[in-house]
């Protein structure tokens, strides 16, 4: 009880210094506030290494379970060691194992891993783009001009294509963003501002 | 849709995209307004002005970002400009040493005078805030732990006001947080080079001119490359993105007439 | 064609062979790749944050690093399942410090920013459909009145601007998924296989 009182009491009193050091002039707050966002960004970085801890705590389990599962458990942990050893012990710079890994495996594979997503993209776009309504419609056909307008094809065909891409995309588009980006500003104003007066509490862990 | 036609569907994708980049036309490439005041902005610049660049990215966007992020990086290094990298996110951050360490040592520039790598720094808001106040600061030492103070380019460096241009590097939504911490606390003029997916979120900051530019994924990247007369990877890809939009394009329709055909022969049937 | 080229075409390979269906083969590749990630991790955060503003500080006899270090270890007892409350503290100044620095932010360069370019944008026929579409849009995100009548109207009309908007992005994320695979394709046919003229 008297954690969760001193964990609101370190937002309160971050928040409300964070927002009027904005409009102080004074080297001392300036110098705190260049403080508290260093500590952030500190503990943001020990953050890190929590998801890191637990993913590696999940695996070590599995590895102890029998069934096939062991094997590829132990392919990740094998993998988090090897860049680890790597690391740790040769560096990270040019010419080092850790940015030769990087750049040869892990840097590839996680793009070969998302550009799947173009085959499954291919494909929700023969099974789900239906324009069953007038609103859907109007999503499709916006849909349509954009692909075709903003490549060298769209050109190639007719120059009414990419105007009209360009004129979907900074008229309308631009004014449901801009709409979306206030709301969610406005939005986000509001939520610090609970945060700040003590009113919003989820982050101490869903109460 | 059965694994069957969904499988026809991948081979058609795959087959149009290797054949598109098999036997290249080399079609035209028009050069968006956006993609152009990103260039001339670079190109007003000389040898006493550096250029922030962001590496805001995962290692899974490489195949996007790493051409714009070339075609971004050879134009600072031919007018002489001198660039500071860093990341904000994790995987941005070998991934950004490897590109600009590479592009700048094709170039002949030095490290440390012409360019210098800083690293990583989590809690976006906190490090680019931090970097208004006192770059050195936020980056006591650079990528390979030397000290800032140590380079003639991390000498000249203090906070936004010693940086021309914040150019963020993006997957994701980072350079909102550059505009808005950045750019409106500190006046930083920033620009977003962006993967194709993320366009759409910052068009309403560039038409209030919170952004300096915008490029747009590897349509972008080759727009870039047609400026500076140097076709790279972006121009390499257009045929076979070219294609693969047109693929796409015809799936839709024929998915819609599918559909259309469908609800009538339901519609028919007692 | 290296042996560091031909390791990364067949992790590729693998990884595609998930287009079959689920096999070992990419169950492989896709752990390897995320322990990789992990060590990664690990190491990049450790190297280039904590060891260089925490370590080297206390290094030096420069005393106040210790009190982020300590901020830090607690948000660690998170795993402990007794002594996790602790770890709130440390969040508590992350969560409580991004909000103040967020108010006065989101203010300036998202609402007011954005207001005002709508609304100075109304000189012109595009302008006007722009402020249009920004108050439609806006309506129909206000979910304390009912959406009848001319509110109900206006509401419908800005999810017509929102269709438009969500069309325009399924376009460039095609693009943006097209250009990954485009990469990793001309890896396969051009360093690895040597097909591609340059």
């Amino acid at each position: 009880m008297l954690r969760d009182w001193l964990s609101v009491g370190v937002a309160m009193a971050a928040g409300l210094f964070m927002t009027v050091q904005y409009f102080l002039v004074s080297e001392s707050a300036n110098a705190a506030y260049r403080t508290v966002l260093l500590w952030m960004q500190i503990v943001f970085a020990f953050a890190l290494i929590i998801g890191v801890i637990g993913v590696l705590r999940i695996h070590l389990k599995k590895l102890s379970r029998p069934g096939s599962g062991r094997i590829y458990s132990g392919t990740l942990l094998a993998g988090a060691v090897l860049m680890s050893v790597f690391g740790f012990s040769g560096g990270i710079e040019r010419g080092s194992a850790f940015l030769w890994v990087f750049d040869n495996l892990q840097a590839p594979m996680q793009s070969t891993v998302f550009s799947l997503l173009a085959f499954y993209v291919a494909s929700a776009a023969y099974r789900g783009f239906r324009a069953r309504s007038m609103e859907s419609a109007v999503l499709v056909i916006a849909a349509l001009i954009v692909l075709i307008g903003r490549v060298p094809v769209g050109e190639w065909l007719s120059p009414h294509i990419p105007e009209s891409a360009d004129w979907i995309l900074n008229v309308p588009a631009l004014a449901a963003k801009r709409a979306i980006l206030i709301g969610i500003g406005l939005g986000m104003i509001a939520t610090s501002l609970k945060v700040i007066a003590g009113l919003e509490r989820t982050y101490l862990g869903g109460r | 849709m059965s694994a069957a036609p969904r499988r026809w569907v991948f081979a058609v994708m795959g087959a149009v995209v290797i054949g598109a980049l098999l036997f290249r036309v080399g079609l035209p490439i028009r050069i968006t307004s956006e993609t152009r005041q990103v260039y001339e902005q670079l190109e007003s610049l000389d040898s006493s002005d550096v250029v922030m660049i962001s590496f805001d990215h995962e290692a899974s966007s490489l195949p996007e970002i790493g051409p714009i992020g070339s075609a971004i990086i050879d134009h600072c290094l031919r007018r002489g400009t001198k660039i500071i990298g860093l990341a904000l996110f994790s995987e941005g951050t070998a991934a950004g040493y490897s590109l600009l360490g590479d592009r700048a040592r094709r170039a002949g520039a030095v490290e440390g005078e012409d360019w210098l790598y800083l690293g990583f720094r989590p809690q976006y808001a906190a490090a680019i805030l931090g970097m208004g106040e006192d770059i050195p600061q936020v980056f006591e030492t650079d990528y390979q732990g030397r000290p800032l103070s140590g380079t003639p380019l991390g000498m000249r460096v203090h906070d936004y006001r010693d940086i021309a241009i914040v150019v963020s590097l993006s997957d994701g939504s980072m350079p909102t947080y550059w505009v808005e911490y950045a750019g409106a606390r500190y006046g930083a003029r920033v620009v977003a080079a962006l993967t194709a997916v993320m366009v759409t979120s910052f068009l309403p900051y560039l038409e209030s001119g919170q952004l300096a530019g915008i490029v747009p994924g590897m349509k972008g990247a080759a727009e870039y490359e047609q400026l500076m007369g140097l076709p790279a990877a972006g121009t390499r890809g257009m045929d076979a993105q070219s294609a693969a939009h047109v693929v796409i394009a015809v799936l839709v329709v024929l998915g819609n007439i599918q559909a259309w055909s469908d609800r009538r022969r339901a519609r028919r049937s007692p | 064609m290296t042996i560091e080229v031909t390791l990364t075409a067949l992790l590729t390979l693998a990884i595609y062979s998930f287009l079959a269906g689920d096999n070992p083969f990419y169950r492989f590749a896709e752990h390897l790749l995320v322990g990789l990630t992990i060590g990664y991790t690990l190491v990049v955060t450790i190297k280039s944050v904590i060891w260089p503003q925490c370590a080297i500080p206390i290094g030096n006899g420069q005393l106040s690093a210790i009190i982020p270090l300590v901020l830090g270890l607690l948000i660690l007892l998170r795993l402990s399942r007794s002594l996790a409350p602790w770890s709130r503290i440390p969040l508590a100044l992350v969560v409580g410090g991004g909000a103040g620095v967020a108010i006065p932010a989101m203010l300036q360069a998202r609402v007011l920013s954005q207001m005002e370019a709508t609304i100075s944008g109304t000189g012109s026929v595009t302008g006007w459909i722009v402020l249009i579409g920004v108050v439609t849009t806006l309506t129909y995100f206000v979910f304390t009145r009912e959406h009848r009548g001319a509110w109900g109207a206006a509401a419908r009309g800005g999810r017509l601007f929102m269709m438009v908007f969500f069309g325009a992005t399924f376009a460039y994320t095609v693009m943006s998924r097209v250009a990954l695979l485009i990469g990793r394709l001309e890896f396969l046919l051009g360093d690895w296989l040597g097909l591609l003229r340059t």
